[in-house]
């Protein structure tokens, strides 16, 4: 997925010359490429993440757009304030992007909590004027970063590291704000984000073997949430779950669970996530999900006994 | 052009008519923002906020507010009539300067040690375009607590920004205490000229000295700064030099000796209706 970014990060930058991409000594081999490229657009800031991002304020105020791209857990904590005074309060056209969704920083989960972003939904969903989006594919994150890049205004894209599975082929339209229906069902929906989609995906693959007509819908959009879609989405259906690599609370269940309330919808929903505790244990990102009961047989299990 | 002793009046004025603000914040930062704005060191048309030609200032010790928009308002952003609903629901002079509230100001700010980095990256996008503007950033010594602050530092130093200059209002009063008292004696000017700046101290009610300082001979190829030298509460003896008047009103008492120092009339006070 990062070289889904770098990739697609290149081309705008190319095209646009007041396009920036910021860094905090958090670069790769890639990002190395971009600076020879464009010696004049890449910056490094060290680590400094408040700095960088209030700096951004100030070039999205002279008409560039930064790309602010760091750790996540560094992005959406360490300068969650100054996001929130610097960007969204001013409407500074600025493009945060939050590197190590979930659990996994790439293909290994070594580092434990501190390393992880599992709050971060529920943190940056109660911004006012940030758009935020969470993208389940390389294929998708490409989309998203073009996405951000259209868009006026503050926007958090939150992109793993590597080795992602591709859910879609290249006729894959991204629509900002709208809900992708992965399959269709009419027993259960199961509403997921980011990149354990796919794990999701195998689960209710496994689910229909059992019997259970299963729709899935990808929310890569969490802000704005397009409610109408989600709403049609559950009409006759005897339950919702979700599915996401964060705390089940504040996040991708959470705020379904507010449009359906909020819309009168008495239908029984569970959350499935880390439930409100950090994660546990090292190795492998899908280690550390089946440790934490969020591989696809941890997902499916969950779901499974919870169908009635 | 209003003279510092005016602009300490108007500040009082609206602050009485919105019954609060941060006035000893204020009155240490009025003549370095006098110098700034009045004084000819920045370029600016009050009539077209967002001119390009404009140098920029940020106030990134937002509670001196007061003191920005004191000058602004004296320099034609906006009338005088809006100085008298700072923090009033009819205004949109708030205790904190907010960009999209108000002509002139470049940045929100209140909460501290974010301003100089917000003035990082307008000094860097200038260079990017080649553009001659000026940068200025007012930050405070207790300000300098803020650990970002010195991320700020190291960036202007290693993006060598000398389009950029950062003053800082050296009052040594925080809300609670003397700055020395909870963090140690230090000279600021020693560890900015540590990080790679080229400082200059300068007494800051004097704003010839300001001015000398501020257009004055610097180096090629260094972010620069003024560390102004300033009484917190200056030109109230009540208040100068006083940890008590971070964030309060006269009372009926005090009063008296803020019209008397101030030379404020009778009318003038009656004019701005007291809401506390």
């Amino acid at each position: 997925m990062q070289k889904a970014y770098i990739t697609a990060l290149y081309s705008i930058m190319q095209k646009d010359r007041g396009v920036l991409s910021l860094l905090s000594d958090s670069g790769t081999d890639y990002d190395l490429m971009m600076a020879r490229d464009f010696p004049k657009q890449c910056f490094n800031f060290g680590i400094s993440e408040q700095n960088k991002v209030a700096a951004a304020s100030g070039m999205a105020k002279m008409g560039k757009t930064p790309f602010v791209y760091t750790t996540g857990s560094f992005l959406a904590y360490r300068a969650y304030e100054f996001i929130r005074d610097d960007i969204c309060f001013q409407r500074r056209n600025v493009k945060l992007m939050g590197m190590g969704m979930g659990m996994g920083m790439g293909a290994w989960s070594t580092l434990g909590a501190s390393h992880h972003t599992t709050e971060d939904i529920a943190a940056l969903r109660a911004l006012p004027n940030l758009t935020l989006i969470s993208a389940a594919t390389p294929l998708e994150l490409a989309r998203c970063v073009w996405a951000a890049y259209e868009t006026d205004g503050p926007v958090y894209v939150r992109l793993g590291m590597s080795g992602e599975e591709e859910l879609y082929d290249e006729t894959y339209e991204f629509k900002l704000g709208k809900p992708v229906t992965l399959s269709e069902g009419h027993d259960i929906a199961i509403f997921s984000t980011g990149t354990i989609t796919a794990e999701t995906v195998h689960a209710a693959e496994r689910l229909r073997v059992d019997g259970v007509s299963v729709k899935v819908l990808n929310v890569h959009t969490l802000k704005p949430l397009d409610k109408d879609d989600l709403i049609a989405a559950v009409n006759g259906l005897s339950k919702v779950f979700t599915v996401e690599e964060h705390n089940i609370n504040g996040g991708l269940g959470g705020a379904i669970a507010e449009v359906l309330a909020g819309a009168g919808i008495g239908i029984p929903l569970m959350r499935i996530g880390l439930n409100d505790s950090f994660a546990k244990g090292y190795g492998t990102t899908a280690e550390v999900r089946k440790l934490n009961g969020l591989d696809r047989e941890g997902i499916y299990a969950q779901i499974k006994q919870n169908l009635n | 052009m209003a003279s510092p002793k005016e602009l300490r009046k108007h500040i009082f004025l609206a602050a009485y008519s919105g019954g609060v603000g941060h006035l000893a914040s204020a009155f240490s930062a009025v003549e370095i923002l006098s110098a700034l704005y009045l004084g000819g060191v920045m370029k600016y048309k009050s009539s077209q906020p967002e001119w390009e030609g404009r140098d920029y200032f940020i106030l990134s010790k937002g509670h001196g507010s007061l003191a920005l928009y004191a000058v602004l308002c004296d320099a034609g952003f906006f009338p005088k009539a809006e100085m008298y609903r700072f923090c009033q629901p009819s205004g949109v002079l708030g205790g904190e300067p907010h960009t999209l509230d108000t002509p002139g100001v470049e940045a929100s700010t209140g909460s501290l040690g974010h301003g100089l980095s917000i003035g990082v990256g307008i000094a860097l996008a200038l260079k990017l375009d080649s553009k001659s503007n000026r940068v200025y950033a007012l930050i405070g010594d207790g300000e300098c607590q803020e650990g970002s602050i010195w991320e700020a530092v190291m960036s202007g130093a290693a993006f060598k920004l000398n389009n950029f200059t950062a003053i800082v209002d050296n009052n040594k009063i925080q809300k609670m205490d003397y700055v020395k008292n909870i963090v140690g004696d230090y000279s600021i000017a020693n560890v900015f000229e540590a990080f790679g700046w080229q400082v200059k101290t300068v007494d800051g009610h004097n704003i010839d000295e300001l001015k000398y300082a501020l257009n004055g001979e610097w180096d090629e190829d260094k972010p620069r700064c003024v560390v102004a030298e300033t009484v917190k509460g200056k030109g109230v003896s009540l208040m100068e030099n006083n940890p008590a008047w971070h964030w309060r009103m006269p009372s009926r008492k005090e009063l008296k000796v803020f019209i008397s120092e101030l030379d404020i009339t009778e009318e003038e006070l009656e004019r701005c209706k007291k809401r506390t």
